[in-house]
């Protein structure tokens, strides 16, 4: 039919004498959302929920048992006009609503069918459960008693009161932190080592709990100030990715009529848990250092500040956040429509089937329902690959099983059902060739993109900057610092650096000389009296003697220390050593080729392969700390053969870097594994400073991406079995 | 004290429930099955045991009519008590072959009793035209009947229905068993006496109708327990009421007509509506339908039958209503009612899909090519159909319960039967009845020649040459019968044939008087008949002296039906039970089957056709028109499967207004 929206239903005989009305256990709450007015019709005993728009309700409210279908929907169309819920519609509607459970009629239902459905139900549940076994959850039981026992006294702490308080607690809070911030940072680290697991574990438990009886007590409060119920039937435990926390079902909040409340309900949890943290907070800056409750209540103070903002926060994980954001943005089930918009998006404008709804109710909500889906969607695909490859890195098998199963069930299947849909749906029989052409060319366009055009493929290697050249100035002979060149001069080769005295060795030279002259002398006199024995002994006395002199002149010319090539000479401490005295061998500086710098980088093996086949000679180069300069630099040189001793234990895991060390090793630089050092020569020297860690980026040669993946898959499926 | 009779009561305490169509891995799982089970080799093994049957005869000739009668006592006893093992269902058939001789002079021969075992194994026996399917389908009914659960012989008109009960009668007497016929005329109470015989032969349209006012009748008392408690308090008795007892065993004749191309069709039960007000609003929808031109205001899909008005179309139609009130002030409503009078408009034509009769529009089934007074077109079509045609616009009826013939015989447990053509729906067979098909072999040897379909360029090339045709078949002196696809096309051919002077008779829905007598001398010498689809179907055209020797009766189709079984219904008519014949087909690239179904590919053979090799086109052409029949077929199985589906749905989304039929 050329109509959206057929007035008549060829159904409609079996639904027009009916006499069905609205369950009595049920309650209709007036809600606004962006300026329309929807009906939420709750069924208390099952709190279920069901949105109705103005004219489903108007059409709904007629029904009070007495009158037909039929006769309801003739006024409503009286009533309405075009506005009025067609037949088709109706139909639909009244059958959701029986299927909530919220309609009774005056004839029996088809039993078998409300079994069958309670079955599928059921079934669905667990299919659910099983698809989505990273969040599973397992109801315990019922806290509306206890919630009611305690709600007049808990409750107070939404009130404005409650709210001065909180902030008062809060303000303390952060002003004992800032007290102690170096200690706040310096106990940060230890959170998350594995001998502090299980107090965080404990202090997670303990906060979560506090969470959810916030939204439990909010809830309450809020359901009697309003009448409207605030029912709390269910709470128990969800299965986290395998952690167990606690969780409890807050769900009759939606029928609050006010947003604000619905916000307040939603956002009581990270409340209450901000404000155990901020107790905390005061606790441990006033305990002492090594008790337990000093460690207790930093574990609670990061598990209920860092964590809470981060995940029950996050709007983009279907935790408080997205409760609040959506009812800020008053589009409720924001996620669910969020998708289905997209669906939409693409039957209508990519496969051209004009019949498709969109789930917006307004312009406004497009955007947000597209925007939200793109940045959750993005978000949750990082999280899960992140929690996968966390869980595969610490427990392999698990990991991989679950990494598998998420695969399936995330993208297979979901593709699988795309496929099908594309290729068998009936609503797309009449566009299938341009549903199939458009879905198979994007799909070829992704096959290309991820498996045919190369990417420049990276790696990454750390190195320090050192002098091409590089000597140290060491005393040579002992003596007094006279003269010093000052630190950081350029000298060229044969430059004085340093020149000292030594009295004892002028001394020494005096004595010597002295000496010789008195042999010379002697040897005179036997020569005038031909006493060839003596003069021959004083010759050769003369010789040892002038040896002994020349040795000695050589070491006073080593008071003079000269720099062995051009370069600068680096003494920080040199103003200090006029008038010192040195001994043989201490080292006074340096000179070095400042202005000739090198690179040396290590590369682990996992680059190895292609660290000598593949990669380009020019790379890139970032210093440590100062992201915004770009050097680039040219590789000379990568010695092959593997080795294990760093150039600066700067690199290793002890210092700071990301070679992981050998603990033993005394100097830190031995590597666990051994590594191939690269030696590149920068491009300029300016910025750059010997001793100084940077980060080198390897360009390897384009490669499409899909053999990026896979050869980083392989890798860690290697180094996981050491195949 | 509280009771019910005991049909009623078994009819009560096992509903017929409707079997869901499998879904997902379970759909997938299903079609493997329906593959491997299609594809069984079963035929050889009906043919052996059909020669058991046949080895039989001599000791059941011996047989007095007293030993007998006997005999088939001790036999009902068994099939009643469902205690029979395969001995017994062969001797069984032996008996009928045995009593079929002695009372109407005709022994089943081989293949019939082969399609008679297949029936019995609740598979659609495909046997060709001509072979004798009454006979065939009366011994599965015999041992229904045995059973005592009551079985549905489903004939395809209220003549053959009579006519089978009449010729098959002394058998069943004679096996002890009740016959009985329904006829559209009969009341309630000769229906009532009639389905409580053992064996009923009714048509398919009887008895759903008769299905579905039981179920009108019972209304809330469709279950056991609503019965009793119903009898607790008044006395009122709707067991009394109430005209059939259970659907048990049905035996479909002409099965792919009923369950696949009728398979969609409504079954209602309407009462005349209490609203008339819009009676003169589809005379004003009509003449605003009128004022509007594709395709500047709407757009035709000829092959999904839809109209989309464009918006240039829309703001027009709001110029025009802005001089009207009532109904005509919503947007919704006022599109409605032009969008459906376009819709009769550009999708229904008279001599196509109806024809006019004393001042009623009546339709025209499109695949039997009769007239179907009963039928009216649902959601206000058959009112702007009538205000198109300037006729008197009848008020629109209420539903009051629906059911199409696909549910319906879903409903039976055992469902069998027969027909000359299941090729192509063997799947769906299998997919929505479970019904497997086997192909029986014929008696002899089938001496039709086919002759490769002709192909034209344009239409008026391809009436001139079936003339042509005509003229020279009928010189050489043998009949020819000429099929049309609707009423439109046999006055167009009837009227070039009285151009030429070609002396001829035609047969369709309009001029169906004094069909039997035209059928009667189709065969004789230099006949040519003119007829729809109307002669697809049972008719058997008996050929005149001499005719053999001349080749027989030729066919000529002068277009393809949607699906090929409905076009080889019609070669059929040739060269039946062993005669000479011919057929062939005259086809064109304007005909309506390519239009609907492979435009773009017709567009591009039109312009390959100035290639100078005909040949090659004429192959490329007789491809398009199976390409044209595969879509075609493709197309009307998915939307029989998704109408199932939506009922499926719609089912369970209404469970609390009670359970449909």
């Amino acid at each position: 039919m050329a109509v959206d929206r057929p007035t008549f239903s060829e159904s409609w005989y079996r639904v027009a004498d009916l006499r069905p009305r609205l369950n009595s256990t049920t309650r209709v709450h007036r809600q606004h959302y962006r300026g329309q007015a929807w009906c939420v019709v709750q069924d208390e005993a099952g709190n279920h929920f069901y949105r109705l728009n103005e004219s489903a309700y108007r059409f709904i409210g007629l029904l009070d048992g007495r009158r037909t279908i039929t006769a309801a929907w003739k006024t409503c169309n009286q009533e309405l006009g075009d506005e009025a819920p067609t037949q088709g519609e109706v139909i639909e509607l009244l059958g959701r609503l029986y299927t909530s459970n919220l309609l009774q009629s005056e004839i029996a239902g088809d039993t078998e069918v409300l079994f069958r459905r309670y079955r599928e139900r059921v079934a669905r549940e667990v299919r659910g459960q099983l698809t989505n076994l990273l969040f599973v959850r397992i109801p315990l039981f019922d806290p509306n008693y206890l919630l009611d026992r305690w709600a007049n006294i808990f409750g107070k702490v939404f009130s404005r009161f409650g709210l001065a308080l909180w902030l008062v607690l809060i303000v303390a809070g952060l002003w004992s932190i800032m007290g102690n911030g170096s200690a706040l940072v310096a106990s940060a680290k230890a959170v998350l080592s594995p001998n502090n697991f299980l107090w965080l574990w404990l202090a997670f438990a303990g906060v979560k709990v506090i969470h959810e009886f916030g939204h439990g007590f909010a809830c309450k409060t809020f359901g009697r100030e309003n009448s409207a119920g605030g029912e709390v039937h269910a709470m128990g435990i969800m299965l986290l990715v395998f952690m167990p926390i606690p969780y409890i079902d807050a769900s009759s909040a939606w029928a609050f009529r006010s947003k604000v409340q619905r916000i307040v309900v939603a956002a009581a949890g990270m409340y209450l848990e901000l404000a155990t943290a901020a107790i905390s907070a005061i606790m441990w800056a006033n305990s002492a250092e090594g008790t337990a409750t000093h460690a207790i209540c930093y574990n609670v103070m990061f598990v209920a500040s860092v964590s809470t903002l981060l995940f029950n926060g996050n709007p983009l994980l279907h935790y408080d956040g997205y409760f609040i954001l959506s009812d800020i943005l008053e589009i409720p089930n924001l996620a669910q429509r969020g998708k289905e918009y997209v669906y939409y998006l693409v039957k209508r404008y990519m496969w051209g089937y004009k019949e498709a709804r969109s789930s917006a109710h307004s312009p406004d909500e497009r955007k947000w329902l597209l925007g939200y889906t793109l940045a959750s969607t993005a978000y949750r695909t990082f999280i899960c690959v992140a929690i996968l490859l966390f869980m595969m890195d610490t427990l392999f098998v698990l990991g991989a099983v679950l990494a598998t199963a998420a695969i399936v069930i995330w993208f297979l299947m979901p593709f699988g059902r795309m496929i099908r849909y594309v290729a068998t749906s009936h609503e797309l029989a009449r566009v299938r060739t341009r549903a199939v052409t458009t879905t198979f060319v994007t799909m070829v366009i992704v096959v290309i993109i991820v498996g045919m055009v190369p990417v420049a493929d990276h790696a990454r290697a750390e190195g320090t900057v050192v002098p091409r050249r590089l000597a140290a100035v060491r005393a040579t002979t002992d003596g007094f610092v006279e003269v010093v060149l000052p630190s950081g001069r350029l000298v060229s080769k044969g430059a004085m650096l340093v020149s000292a005295s030594n009295p004892e060795l002028t001394a020494r030279r005096a004595q010597l000389l002295a000496e010789s002259r008195r042999l010379n002398v002697r040897r005179d006199v036997a020569r005038r009296e031909n006493d060839l024995v003596v003069d021959q002994m004083a010759t050769e006395q003369l010789a040892a003697l002038r040896k002994q002199i020349s040795r000695i002149e050589e070491q006073i010319e080593q008071l003079v220390l000269q720099a062995p090539f051009d370069g600068t000479f680096v003494a920080p401490d040199i103003d200090r050593t006029p008038g010192t005295y040195l001994h043989r061998g201490d080292e006074i500086g340096l000179v070095a080729t400042l202005d000739d710098l090198l690179i040396r980088a290590t590369a682990g093996q996992s680059i190895a392969a292609q660290l000598f086949d593949e990669t380009h000679k020019r790379v890139e180069i970032r210093i440590a700390g100062r992201p915004d300069i770009k050097i680039s630099g040219m590789i000379e040189q990568i010695l092959p053969a593997g080795n294990n001793r760093l150039p600066s234990a700067a690199m290793g895991h002890a210092f700071g870097g990301t070679m992981a060390v050998d603990p033993l090793d005394p100097e830190r630089t031995k590597t666990a594994e051994p590594f191939f050092e690269i030696k590149i020569r920068p491009d300029t020297n300016v910025q750059l400073l010997p001793g100084q860690r940077i980060v080198v980026r390897l360009n390897m040669a384009a490669k499409p991406l899909g053999l990026q993946w896979w050869r980083s898959l392989r890798q860690l499926l290697q180094r996981r079995f050491r195949i | 004290m509280v009771g019910v009779p005991s049909q009623f009561w078994r009819m009560l305490s096992c509903p017929p429930r409707h079997p869901k169509l499998s879904k997902g891995l379970d759909a997938v799982w299903d079609a493997a099955v329906g593959l491997a089970v299609q594809n069984a080799p079963r035929v050889r093994q009906f043919m052996r045991r059909a020669k058991q049957v046949l080895a039989l005869e001599e000791s059941f000739a011996k047989l007095t009519d007293t030993q007998l009668h006997e005999t088939g006592d001790e036999l009902r006893i068994r099939f009643r008590l469902c205690r029979e093992t395969r001995d017994d269902i062969n001797r069984a058939f032996a008996l009928f072959r045995e009593v079929a001789y002695r009372q109407i002079g005709e022994r089943p021969f081989l293949v019939k009793v082969a399609g008679g075992l297949a029936m019995q194994a609740g598979c659609i026996a495909e046997m060709a035209t001509g072979e004798g399917k009454t006979l065939a389908a009366t011994m599965p009914a015999l041992i229904a009947g045995w059973r005592g659960r009551g079985c549905h012989v489903i004939t395809v008109n209220d003549f053959l229905a009579r006519r089978d009960a009449e010729w098959m009668r002394p058998i069943y007497r004679f096996c002890g068993l009740d016959i009985a016929h329904i006829e559209q005329e009969m009341g309630r109470y000769e229906r009532r006496q009639a389905y409580q015989a053992d064996v009923t032969y009714c048509t398919n349209k009887e008895l759903a109708a008769d299905f579905l006012r039981d179920r009108l009748t019972m209304g809330s008392l469709n279950n056991l327990t609503n019965v009793l408690l119903n009898r607790i308090g008044t006395d009122s008795d709707v067991a009394e009421r109430v005209v059939l007892r259970g659907l048990a065993c049905a035996i479909v004749d002409e099965a792919d007509s009923v369950l696949i191309d009728e398979a969609v069709t409504p079954l209602i039960i309407s009462a005349e509506a209490t609203n008339t007000e819009q009676v003169e609003a589809y005379q004003v929808a009509c003449r605003l339908a009128s004022q509007m031109c594709t395709p500047n205001d709407y757009h035709v899909d000829y092959r999904y039958c839809g109209i989309t008005m464009t918006a240039a179309g829309r703001a027009k139609l709001t110029r025009f209503a802005s001089q009207l009130d009532g109904i005509w002030v919503g947007n919704r409503r006022r599109e409605e009612l032009v969008a459906q009078a376009l819709h009769a408009k550009e999708h229904f034509q008279i001599g196509k899909q109806y024809v006019i009769d004393g001042g009623n529009i009546v339709i025209v089934d499109e695949s039997t090519g009769r007239l179907m007074p009963d039928r009216t077109w649902r959601d206000g079509l058959h009112q702007a159909i009538e205000a198109k045609e300037g006729l008197q616009v009848k008020t629109t009826k209420d539903t009051q319960i629906r059911t199409s013939y696909q549910r319906f015989f879903r409903l039976f447990p055992k469902l069998s039967g027969m027909t000359g053509t299941a090729t192509g729906i063997r799947r769906e067979l299998w997919q929505v009845y479970h019904l497997r098909v086997a192909v029986i072999p014929t008696n002899r040897p089938c001496q039709r020649k086919q002759l490769v379909d002709r192909v034209f360029f344009s239409a008026s090339a391809k009436w001139r040459s079936v003339v042509a045709e005509i003229r020279h078949i009928r010189n050489s002196g043998r009949p020819i019968l000429v099929g049309t696809r609707n009423v439109r096309d046999s006055e167009h051919l009837s009227r070039l044939l009285t151009a030429e002077g070609l002396e001829h008779s035609v047969l369709n829905a309009v001029r169906f008087a004094e069909e039997a007598e035209i059928i009667a001398v189709a065969g004789q010498e230099g006949k040519i008949t003119v007829a729809t689809n109307m002669a697809g179907r049972g008719t058997d055209i008996k050929l005149g002296k001499g005719i053999a020797d001349r080749g027989g009766l030729h066919v000529i189709a002068t277009d393809r039906h949607a699906a090929s079984r409905i076009d080889h219904q019609l070669y059929g008519r040739a060269g039946r039970q062993g005669d000479p014949g011919s057929a062939q087909a005259f086809v064109s690239l304007e005909d309506e089957l390519l239009i609907c179904h492979a435009p773009r590919t017709t567009a591009i053979v039109r312009v390959c056709s100035n290639h100078p090799s005909r040949k090659l086109i004429g192959a490329l052409a007789r491809k398009l028109f199976a390409y044209a029949q595969h879509r075609a077929g493709r197309l009307s199985r998915q939307q029989r499967s998704a109408i199932l589906r939506s009922d499926d749905w719609l089912n369970d989304l209404l469970g609390f207004a009670g359970g449909e039929c």
